[in-house]
């Protein structure tokens, strides 16, 4: 089994290039560039000071920032090399960048213990309990995600406790109150990034609010801000692709097809067109995801999972991808491609823990509520018959 | 003040760029026949570029000529990362580079060979590439020692491995083939058919031109012993040469000859030609089966390291299934030796039908014809 998945990968044939100038890879940044001569400054000092935690940390932290920036998780390698340097006890600004690592990995469990041990020595440490709260999010315990941001108040950062409260209002069924908080936090800040984050979530929330014209000002103003961001990019993506607009996924998306989740995003946009080049991105999420399980990579399972459901029409894999992926992630979309692909396979069963999610929590989205009901009046499975005509 | 900022657009988006694209890994095939290595190494050119610096001209762009042009810097870097032993350490060197694309964009190949100072034994690999440096990056590995494919994902924590040819393995392989022999002759009727032909009348006796019961079961038993040791003898010799390549026959030719042998067993049933000398009879078309059987083996496959075990397994698989079939035969048919039931339903019926149904065969497989649906 391995061995066939390893074959794929190798499937081409080697070839000696006839010409010196033929150009066989591209690297992120020129060696002149900003960015370049800035991680290369940081290099140079670490090395330098090879016992000295605050270099390590800014070099890292930079690797992470890059990381964050082009989705290149190399980087993220680079930053975790960096600091496996460092023994225990890990002085406070690395535990922190560790901790953002391991949640980068979905290891959340050791994200959470590296975040409460930064804090347990410096109590004050903001970003720590806005981690915490992001990972309480992910896993679906709200009150422990509440506590984050009370914390987050009590320290006086305004513009991280409103993003905090508004997600925990977002996810637990006050979607106008969410709202509203992240209209007030908007209010409070100048800095463009700031601004990104919060008009992407007032897009979304507007959106599962069924405010469609309002969602698509705030994913404009963000879009506006004209900085690269991949998490915009798919939200916006899915809000076209969710009103029967693909066409302008396709041209939103044209230059992304290095980025997975995008890629995936524009190849269900080319395949809803009938594009002819629907087929080669099909073929490379193919690839890609069959290199990342090769080397036991299963931080992709929620997009796999909504890649075999709507584009290779795998019904039985999607679920079983979505459900694995609802053992770790449980944010809104996990929800969804579990219910959608519970629905596609027919398996009542499989849909309960998103039931009792949308249940417990009270969450509003008219669609999500739908897909719920109607996985509630599929007929009782007999396991067997699934694939049979 | 400022890393605060930074981290507020971090805020809750982790989980977005946790899956663009995907992080390093290097394909490293190993083939390892005795004390002989030869690898191959598909290592990304963004890792050497990132550890040893490719861009000489600082375009962002690698071409083959930067690349050639470190290829000495590229292969010793390569080489200081990975050990194998076997009986101690089996040096490397690259004998040729070449390029090729992967999901994540261009890899360097680097073709390997090496010498073990022992060709038997547990194979030992240490692997460090890029784990200073990238400590996401793990190394594919597909490792064939002697025959045996192992695979495995090499992480920081891996250390140094053994990979040894497992004694289990091989007599899984064994009992593989052994049970592919048995079940080949359960399901060959043609084989069976024959066998029964030539055992129908070893508990008889042919006295003024009528057939009657033997009078002891050690007659019947010896009989038996000749017939099924020569037919045994016979396509063990043919099976054997068959599956080495030795010799080859067209199938077409083989398995009408075999129905031709089993038409023939069973007409000397009812016309009497060969009577004393019938492990004779086995032995010479027990050689025609043998080609029949290897053509079976041929289509599973052997496995050319263990290719005399598999072939022992097979032959093995092949007499157990025998011996089950005179085990239930030859007393049940001792017993009932002197019965009408057996010298007219079994004996002279038994034979005529097998007849017709060789000779069916026979038309089918001469001019490949499809007359039985079975």
């Amino acid at each position: 089994m391995f061995g066939t998945l390893l074959a794929s990968p190798a499937r081409s044939v080697p070839r000696t290039p006839v010409d010196d100038a033929t150009v066989i890879e591209k690297l992120p940044f020129r060696a002149g560039d900003s960015r370049a001569r800035e991680l290369n400054a940081l290099r140079v000092n670490a090395r330098k000071a090879p016992g000295d935690s605050m270099a390590a940390a800014a070099l890292a932290k930079a690797y992470f920032d890059v990381a964050q920036a082009l989705g290149d998780p190399r980087y993220v390698g680079y930053a975790d090399a960096v600091l496996s340097q460092f023994n225990q006890p890990m002085p406070v600004d690395l535990q922190v960048l560790r901790g953002m690592l391991r949640q980068y990995r979905h290891d959340f469990d050791d994200a959470l213990n590296d975040f409460a041990a930064v804090l347990a020595q410096d109590p004050k440490r903001a970003s720590a309990h806005a981690w915490r709260g992001a990972i309480y999010l992910v896993l679906a315990q709200y009150d422990n995600a509440r506590k984050e941001c009370t914390a987050l108040l009590e320290l006086q950062r305004p513009v991280l406790h409103g993003g905090c409260t508004g997600l925990v209002q977002a996810y637990t069924g006050q979607l106008s109150s969410a709202h509203s908080t992240l209209q007030k936090t908007l209010a409070l800040t100048r800095y463009d990034d700031q601004r990104l984050w919060l008009l992407t979530r007032l897009g979304e929330v507007s959106a599962w609010l069924g405010h469609n014209d309002r969602a698509e000002r705030y994913y404009r103003d963000a879009l506006a801000l004209g900085r690269d961001d991949g998490y915009l990019l798919a939200v916006w993506a899915d809000f076209l692709l969710d009103n029967n607009r693909p066409a302008e996924v396709v041209k939103l998306l044209a230059a992304w097809e290095s980025s997975d989740p995008l890629l995936l995003r524009l190849a269900e946009a080319e395949n809803t067109l009938q594009l002819p080049s629907a087929k080669a991105h099909l073929q490379a999420l193919d690839d890609r995801f069959a290199a990342a399980k090769l080397r036991g990579d299963i931080t992709h399972q929620a997009e796999e999972a909504r890649f075999q459901l709507r584009l290779r029409k795998n019904t039985a894999l999607a679920l079983q991808l979505a459900s694995a992926n609802y053992q770790i992630q449980k944010e809104p979309r996990d929800l969804r491609v579990l219910l959608e692909a519970a629905l596609a396979a027919r398996d009542t069963e499989a849909a309960k823990p998103a039931r009792e999610w949308l249940q417990s929590t009270g969450f509003e989205d008219a669609k999500m509520r739908t897909l719920a009901a109607q996985t509630l009046q599929l007929p009782p499975l007999v396991k067997k018959q699934v694939g049979t005509p | 003040m400022m890393p605060h900022f930074v981290m507020v657009s971090v805020l809750l988006m982790c989980q977005i760029t946790a899956w663009a694209h995907k992080a390093s890994d290097s394909y490293l095939v190993v083939d390892v026949k005795g004390n002989a290595i030869t690898a191959q190494w598909d290592i990304a050119l963004r890792d050497i570029d990132f550890a040893l610096g490719l861009d000489r001209d600082g375009n962002a762009e690698i071409t083959w000529g930067e690349l050639r042009a470190r290829q000495s810097d590229v292969s010793a870097w390569a080489l200081s990362r990975l050990a194998l032993t076997r009986s101690g350490s089996c040096p490397l060197q690259v004998t040729s580079l070449q390029v090729d694309e992967h999901t994540d964009g261009g890899y360097a190949v680097l073709h390997l060979v090496g010498v073990c100072p022992g060709a038997t034994g547990a194979l030992g690999l240490q692997y460090r590439l890029l784990f200073d440096l990238d400590s996401l990056h793990r190394g594919l590995l597909r490792l064939t020692l002697d025959g045996n494919t192992h695979t495995t994902v090499i992480s920081p924590t891996s250390g140094a491995m053994q990979f040894v040819v497992t004694q289990t393995s091989r007599w899984e392989q064994f009992n593989q083939y052994l049970i592919e022999g048995i079940w080949h002759i359960w399901i060959g009727f043609d084989h069976i058919l024959f066998l029964l032909s030539l055992l129908l009348p070893a508990v008889l006796v042919l006295e003024m031109r009528r057939w009657q019961g033997v009078n002891s079961f050690g007659l019947a038993f010896r009989e038996v012993l000749w017939v099924v040791t020569s037919f045994t003898a016979a396509h063990s010799i043919t099976l054997s040469l068959a599956a080495l390549g030795l010799v080859s026959l067209p199938s077409r030719l083989v398995e009408s000859a075999i129905a031709l042998s089993v038409m023939l067993a069973a007409a000397n049933n009812l016309w009497p030609v060969v009577q004393h000398r019938r492990w004779l009879v086995a032995f010479g078309f027990g050689l025609i089966h043998g080609f029949g059987f290897a053509s079976v083996l041929a289509e599973l496959g052997l496995p050319v390291d263990a290719l005399a075990l598999s072939l022992l397994g097979f032959n093995a698989g092949v007499e157990v299934g025998q011996i089950a079939i005179v085990t239930g035969f030859l007393p049940a048919a001792f017993l009932l030796r002197n019965t009408r039931f057996y010298l007219h339903g079994v004996f002279v019926l038994g034979s005529w039908l097998t007849m017709l149904v060789a000779f069916i065969w026979l038309l089918e497989r001469a001019f490949d014809l499809k007359l039985m649906t079975a």
